[in-house]
């Protein structure tokens, strides 16, 4: 369906996102999700500073890191780059959401 | 002047490539450009060559940058830039504006830096603009399916080099070698560098010292594409790593005119130990791999490392 | 009222470029249009305009350069001729739909091949499409005053639009006229600061040109369209306000030359309708009705008023001093637009199409006159026996 004209942004620019560019949500890619070892993991971050799609977040003093699976692909470099084993990636079907 | 980030725990949190964009899952170009935001932070302005930066990270009419960012036609990023950074001369000395200086970072591919985009990218750093023009390789002409660009390895398969009867080596030519081109012959040259994504610190303060440079700086940073080199998405990373232990990526800056290592494995592994991974490599017979060999140990040497070639093991 | 100098067209640009305190220059040289970056780099060599100065490395780096200062804000100014306005020319559409109002001077030139130096329209011509304000200057003066109208018409905000500020080759960009350079002061009245509803910010980041899906591409084309139709009325008011302060009155879309009780008139573009008045005046003497009409703005292509204008005539001699190899009606792009405009008017007007001056040629008085003969026997026998003529050698 062709968008009508009056909707389209001037010349087609978009203010640039803040936090994350909803106009791409890319979650539903993955067939297989990753799974954090709360106990293994040394909070090392290499996986964070890996993630292609900025979509690991760092956990604190309290809490582990966690995943954001709005936009997480499934791609599986964290679980190729932890050095302690502390991601595994599970297939997507077996999760109920 | 952006400061020296000493860990990955020290490295800043923020994110300025956000979540959200269609590049293929395990991207390695998509994880240097959050590496390059990441370090460059807000006062950053972004160019983007076509090439899968712009159209993978752009559709549909948005994009993951929360700077500004602005597409140009791969042919003249250098050029972009260059208008882009005379301007905030020009508005910041006459007064037509209260911004402060930005980093002007173009954010080129190999077919937009080595081929097609090379004269613009020469004629910027002739003229001696304050930019940093990152060159990121992934080996082809990916957006368009793969096709080689002067930076495709000989013997890598693409849809324009493939293998067959009359070409059993796929791609015969060796590919051009930009940062060298780059590092010779440009008098207004501050910064030149290569990277890995492999390696993140190290990438981003190769970023910032470009940034700091005060005057055109290059940063050539070696990108794996799992779709385009035919590997596990999951493995762009450790790919990455064997393309610099197998010597064929070298990690090094320009200093005084002489090129100083940033990172020395103790051993080189043979080439094979990073192809055999690589389903663009799999019609490579040994006589073929041999060359490969001699254009790594060629490139070493070029930078200051003598080695024996490693044994073949088939 | 400024100060009367006698300067060419490259120099007569050059000052309105440097009263118009754009930022940005970007070189390349080729003949004839260098003289007007010459003439630039010695204005901020000297101190008289304070821009940057970019060493452009070809034409399609210098409309680059342009683009990227243009996005950023700044005012920004290229140009260049022949062939040169043909390597830039993947950047056109890109600048246009990104709605960047910096403004190229050309001083147009025949293109290759061979290499000629000498002028003519075709080079500009080929751009037409792309959705840039043009329309070409016949004289050092008016090369000043439109330099100075475009970027008021390019960067009003209900524009946008970048704009090719034409020139004859050689014919005005090299010979040397009467022109009144206005003050500073006038420009500061008439030019008001630059500002776009997107700029590269770090305060108010934004991306600009992201890749579409085919379901935006009508909209965004639409956007560009009611740019350039909106730009009419916009090119109207500037011209008033030009009028109110600088004395100068140009008519925005075409200038009539002794077109009283005129049967046959020429309908032609740009400095050889100098040439063209002469033989109208020397007609006219004779007791000939004939007048010339001169087209000031081919972008937006003025449709109704050239309606309007022409089906006064009963004949119209269109001169074309451009290639277009293959067109319909086989003589230029001018007689097709001029027939298009005019279609409802059935046979009432006729035209013929004189493709002229080719090559950097004069259009001499001799082929004036042989037009104005073609066309008072058109009128007396009511037939277009050949609707177009290629002077010299057809006539």
């Amino acid at each position: 369906m062709t968008v009508p004209y009056e909707k389209i942004p001037f010349a087609g620019t978009v203010p640039s996102p803040q936090k994350e560019n909803e106009g791409m949500i890319t979650g539903n890619w993955r067939t297989r999700r990753p799974i954090l070892d709360a106990e293994k993991c040394t909070s090392c971050q290499l996986c964070w500073i890996s993630c292609p799609d900025s979509s690991i977040n760092l956990g604190s003093e309290t809490s582990s890191l966690t995943f954001n699976l709005k936009y997480c692909k499934g791609c599986g470099i964290c679980n190729e780059v932890c050095p302690v084993g502390a991601i595994s990636l599970v297939p997507e079907l077996d999760f109920e959401d | 002047m952006l400061e020296e980030i000493k860990s990955i725990k020290k490295a800043p949190v923020e994110e300025y490539y956000v979540p959200g964009h269609r590049t293929c899952a395990g991207c390695g170009p998509a994880l240097q450009y959050r590496l390059v935001a990441k370090a460059a932070g807000p006062n950053t302005i972004f160019l983007g060559p076509t090439g899968c930066m712009y159209v993978a990270n752009t559709s549909y009419a948005c994009g993951p940058w929360a700077t500004p960012w602005m597409h140009t036609q791969i042919t003249n990023g250098g050029a972009v830039a260059s208008g882009v950074e005379a301007a905030f001369k020009a508005m910041i000395r006459k007064h037509k504006t209260d911004a402060e200086f930005p980093n002007i970072i173009v954010m080129a591919g190999d077919g937009g830096t080595s081929d097609i985009g090379i004269q613009a990218l020469s004629a910027a750093f002739y003229r001696g603009h304050n930019i940093l023009f990152i060159c990121y390789d992934n080996e082809s002409y990916a957006n368009t399916g793969i096709q080689a660009s002067p930076m495709t390895p000989y013997g890598a398969w693409t849809t324009f080099t493939p293998a067959g009867p009359v070409v059993p080596e796929g791609k015969k030519l060796m590919p051009k070698d930009i940062t060298k081109i780059m590092a010779h012959g440009h008098p207004e040259l501050k910064y030149l560098a290569t990277a890995s994504l492999s390696y993140p610190i190290d990438l981003m303060n190769k970023v910032r010292k470009g940034l700091n440079a005060n005057g055109p700086a290059f940063l050539y940073i070696h990108a794996p594409c799992p779709k385009g080199w035919s590997f596990p998405a999951d493995k762009t990373v450790e790919i990455g790593k064997l393309a610099v232990e197998t010597g064929m990526i070298q990690l090094y800056e320009l200093i005084d005119g002489e090129y100083k290592l940033t990172y020395k494995p103790t051993k080189y592994k043979p080439i094979t130990e990073y192809i055999k991974y690589q389903g663009r490599f799999s019609h490579l017979q040994p006589e073929h791999i041999e060359k490969l060999q001699q254009f790594a140990n060629q490139r070493l040497k070029e930078v200051g490392v003598e080695v024996e070639a490693p044994t073949i093991t088939t | 009222m400024g100060v009367k100098k006698r300067m060419s067209g490259c120099v007569a640009t050059a000052n309105a470029i440097r009263l118009a305190d754009v930022d940005v220059i970007c070189s390349y040289p080729i003949r004839p249009y260098t003289g007007i970056m010459s003439e630039l780099a010695r204005m901020v060599a000297d101190g008289e305009l304070d821009a940057e100065f970019v060493l452009g490395e070809g034409e399609h780096g210098q409309l680059s350069v342009v683009y990227g200062a243009a996005a950023a804000g700044a005012r920004a100014f290229t140009g260049s001729s022949g062939v040169g306005v043909m390597y830039a020319m993947e950047l056109y559409s890109p600048i246009s739909g990104e709605r960047l109002p910096l403004q190229m001077c050309i001083a147009d030139r025949t293109l290759d091949p061979p290499g000629d130096f000498g002028s003519e329209q075709t080079d500009a011509m080929c751009c037409r499409d792309q959705g840039w304000i043009q329309g070409w200057a016949s004289t050092p003066q008016e090369a000043l005053d439109i330099s100075l109208m475009y970027y008021r018409i390019g960067e009003d905000p209900r524009v946008l639009l970048p704009q090719y500020a034409c020139q004859d080759g050689y014919f005005v960009s090299h010979i040397l006229g009467e022109v009144d350079v206005p003050t500073q002061a006038e420009v500061k009245a008439f030019l008001p600061p630059y500002k776009n509803h997107h700029v590269l910010d770090v305060k108010n980041p934004m991306i600009i040109g992201a890749q579409i899906e085919p379901q935006m591409g009508p909209g965004l084309q639409y956007q560009r369209y009611l740019a350039v139709e909106g730009s009419r009325k916009v090119i109207e008011e500037v011209h008033e306000e030009f009028a109110d302060i600088f004395g100068r009155k140009y008519d925005p879309w075409i200038e009539e030359y002794m077109t009283e009780g005129a049967e046959t008139v020429i309908f032609i573009q740009g400095g050889h309708a100098e040439t063209g008045k002469t033989v109208v005046r020397r007609l006219r003497n004779l007791g000939e009705k004939v007048g010339l009409v001169r087209l000031r703005t081919i972008r937006p292509f003025p449709t109704q008023q050239v309606r309007e204008c022409l089906s006064r005539f009963k004949a119209v001699g269109v001169i074309d001093n451009s290639v277009s190899f293959g067109i319909a009606c086989s003589a230029g792009i001018l007689l097709t637009e001029v027939r298009a405009a005019i279609y409802d008017m059935g046979d009432k007007v006729k035209t013929v199409g004189f493709v002229a001056g080719l090559g950097g040629e004069m259009i001499t008085h001799d082929e004036f006159y042989k037009v104005f003969k073609k066309l008072k026997e058109v009128v007396k026998t009511g037939r277009v026996d050949k609707e177009s003529y290629w002077l010299p050698f057809e006539l």
